[in-house]
């Protein structure tokens, strides 16, 4: 399975907000990471891919095959996106909103592997102890982990996430993410998260994508990537790219003098 | 605890809490049957339910007095309170969910007071909409003009950038458009014609009819099973807009399907039996707090709840003073509120149960 997107242009009514992104072959099990500061063109990019905004030119291929013209519920079949915004005060419980993303067809029946399908994947998240909560009654950290949990139900070929570690502690970040991990030996889909934190990206991802004003600047493993002088000039901060004693990456970010 | 017996208990907490939405639409069919039952027995003559079974299943068994009584008069009115409730309550809980708005339904929005000005114009000047419809006049009016408020809120939230809460003070507008209107249409109108006017507006049963009985059993035929068909993109909605998308939900078209859909049940329910305000915010508001908001049982129960507030109103508009019958209108307002706050007061906060 490979993902590429080639000169994508997209942006919402006139304005462009991506000029010509090009992110060439993205493996199956692979994960990616969208780093670039706010209003980069990183949400932008996700909804393209996953079909909510039309691209005016440019093209997004799965094995070959162009996704572009596929309907809303086909496309939604092959790439999941989960958004930045979550929570909601909908009477509904954990175990049912996570249902719903799978049942997006029609029918009153629910079939018995879809339940499956949820509580493995709640299972996998470890929020089994939240199956039977209201999701109005979250917090924000499990509110995210949730709608993670939607995301990845689906068992999508592509699976987009915008910032999905955002709300959540230290402990859960790490424990969502060594979760999608695992989930990705399963099943092999590519995996592209948008993260702020640098450190988090360098621990997960196989590969940075660095973006900046709507335009690619950078594509590459995070050693390569995270060492660049165009980090520190795309975030406005001077930054040191470091090893620490057990061989993790660290980037050093400080305000210019 | 090992992943199986974690799945195992997962599933065994949602069939029960599927086997519980089963039971509350089981108990509510159960009372509105009753409801129902006792509505066909009260009224100004005293005749017992043995008899009017026996009218029931033959018309001329006791005369044609208790013919004409149980079946031209009490048994329409109490199918007619059944069907309408269903209308208002399902037009209710579909605008709230598409709107994501909890103070969304017919009333608020300006469809009924827009079908009142209708229903004044025909009574004040008699000006018709569509030609020749004689004695239907007012009733074809009042569900113009709620059609074409419908019509306009659907306009409105194609526009960009409208979001709920504005459409909300866009049916308050609306709302206060047509009061100004019928203030107007009153101030021209004879003596007669205000009483006219003001007995429409006060929402009455006694405008049942076979015919529009007919109508408002075929247009719920169509409505529920389309919203049925349309569920889980409803219960997506529910989870916000941007998650809708995400799962595949063409959102804006939705919306358009189901304002039409709500069009045209809100116009037909108003043009029925005029202004009842509350059922179409009761009944929806009532279903989600017994089942929740998964639309499977959220909509056939909002259905069930509406023409069961209504079926009871009826009710109780003949058992006040013996020998009266009260305008609906004002029994679902004068009794629904204080038992609307309670019940919202009483939950506090929506939750779970």
């Amino acid at each position: 399975m490979t993902l590429e997107i080639e000169t994508l242009t997209s942006g919402y009514g006139r304005t462009e907000i991506l000029h010509g992104v090009s992110i060439p072959a993205i493996a199956g099990g692979s994960f990616v990471g969208l780093i670039g500061p706010n209003a980069s063109g990183k949400s932008t990019l996700f909804k393209t891919l996953a079909g909510l905004v039309a691209p005016h030119a440019g093209r997004i291929t799965i094995d070959g095959q162009d996704v572009t013209h596929l309907r809303r519920r086909q496309r939604a079949r092959q790439v999941a996106y989960m958004p930045q915004a979550f929570g909601c005060n909908a009477l509904l419980s954990v175990f049912e909103s996570v249902l719903l993303a799978l049942k997006q067809s029609s029918g009153w029946r629910v079939r018995s592997d879809h339940l499956d399908q949820v509580s493995d994947t709640l299972n996998a998240l470890n929020l089994s102890h939240l199956a039977d909560r209201g999701i109005a009654d979250l917090s924000g950290g499990q509110a995210q982990m949730v709608a993670v949990a939607q995301t990845i139900v689906r068992a999508p070929r592509v699976i987009l996430l915008d910032e999905p570690t955002s709300a959540l502690d230290l402990h859960h970040q790490l424990s969502i993410l060594t979760s999608i991990r695992s989930e990705m030996q399963r099943r092999q889909p590519v995996v592209m998260a948008a993260l702020h934190d640098l450190n988090l990206a360098a621990k997960f991802c196989d590969r940075l994508v660095l973006l900046r004003q709507g335009v690619l600047l950078a594509d590459g493993a995070p050693e390569q990537i995270l060492g660049l002088p165009e980090i520190g000039e795309t975030y406005r901060v001077e930054t040191d790219l470091e090893r620490t004693a057990r061989g993790a990456l660290y980037v050093d970010a400080r305000l210019p003098a | 605890m090992t992943p199986d017996a974690n799945a195992a208990q997962m599933r065994q907490a949602y069939a029960a809490r599927t086997h519980r939405r089963y039971g509350m639409m089981g108990l509510v069919f159960v009372l509105l049957a009753l409801s129902f039952l006792l509505d066909i027995t009260t009224g100004p003559g005293h005749y017992s339910l043995s008899t009017v079974f026996e009218v029931l299943s033959d018309p001329m068994s006791h005369g044609v007095r208790l013919k004409v009584i149980v079946w031209d008069y009490r048994l329409p009115v109490a199918i007619t309170a059944v069907i309408v409730g269903a209308l208002l309550a399902v037009a209710g809980a579909q605008m709230q969910t598409i709107l994501n708005n909890p103070l969304a339904e017919p009333f608020t929005l300006g469809v009924s007071a827009a079908a009142s000005f209708g229903a004044s114009l025909a009574i004040v000047l008699g000006i018709s909409v569509i030609p020749a419809v004689g004695p239907i006049l007012v009733t074809t009016n009042a569900f113009v003009f709620a059609l074409l408020t419908c019509g306009v809120i659907l306009l409105a939230t194609r526009l960009k950038g409208v979001g709920s809460e504005t459409m909300i003070l866009f049916g308050i507008a609306i709302f206060f458009t047509f009061s100004a209107l019928l203030a107007l249409m009153q101030y021209m109108a004879s003596e007669d014609q205000i009483a006219r006017i003001v007995f429409w507006m006060m929402g009455s049963l006694s405008r049942a009819s076979w015919e529009k009985i007919l109508l408002g059993a075929l247009l719920l035929a169509v409505a529920i099973p389309f919203s049925l068909y349309r569920t889980w993109p409803m219960t997506a909605l529910r989870m916000g807009e941007a998650t809708a998308e995400s799962m595949g939900v063409d959102v804006a078209r939705l919306r358009v399907e189901m304002l039409i859909c709500i069009s045209l049940l809100a116009a037909t329910a108003v043009s029925f039996v005029g202004t009842v305000g509350f059922v179409g915010l009761v009944g929806p508001h009532i279903a989600r707090l017994l089942v929740g908001e998964d639309q499977r049982y959220f909509i056939p129960l909002s259905a069930l709840v509406g023409a069961l507030v209504l079926s009871l109103t009826s009710l109780i508009s003949k058992s006040i003073t013996p020998g009266i019958i009260y305008p609906i209108g004002i029994i679902t307002s004068l009794i629904g509120v204080p038992v609307f706050v309670s019940i919202i007061l009483g939950t506090r906060r929506d939750r779970l149960s």
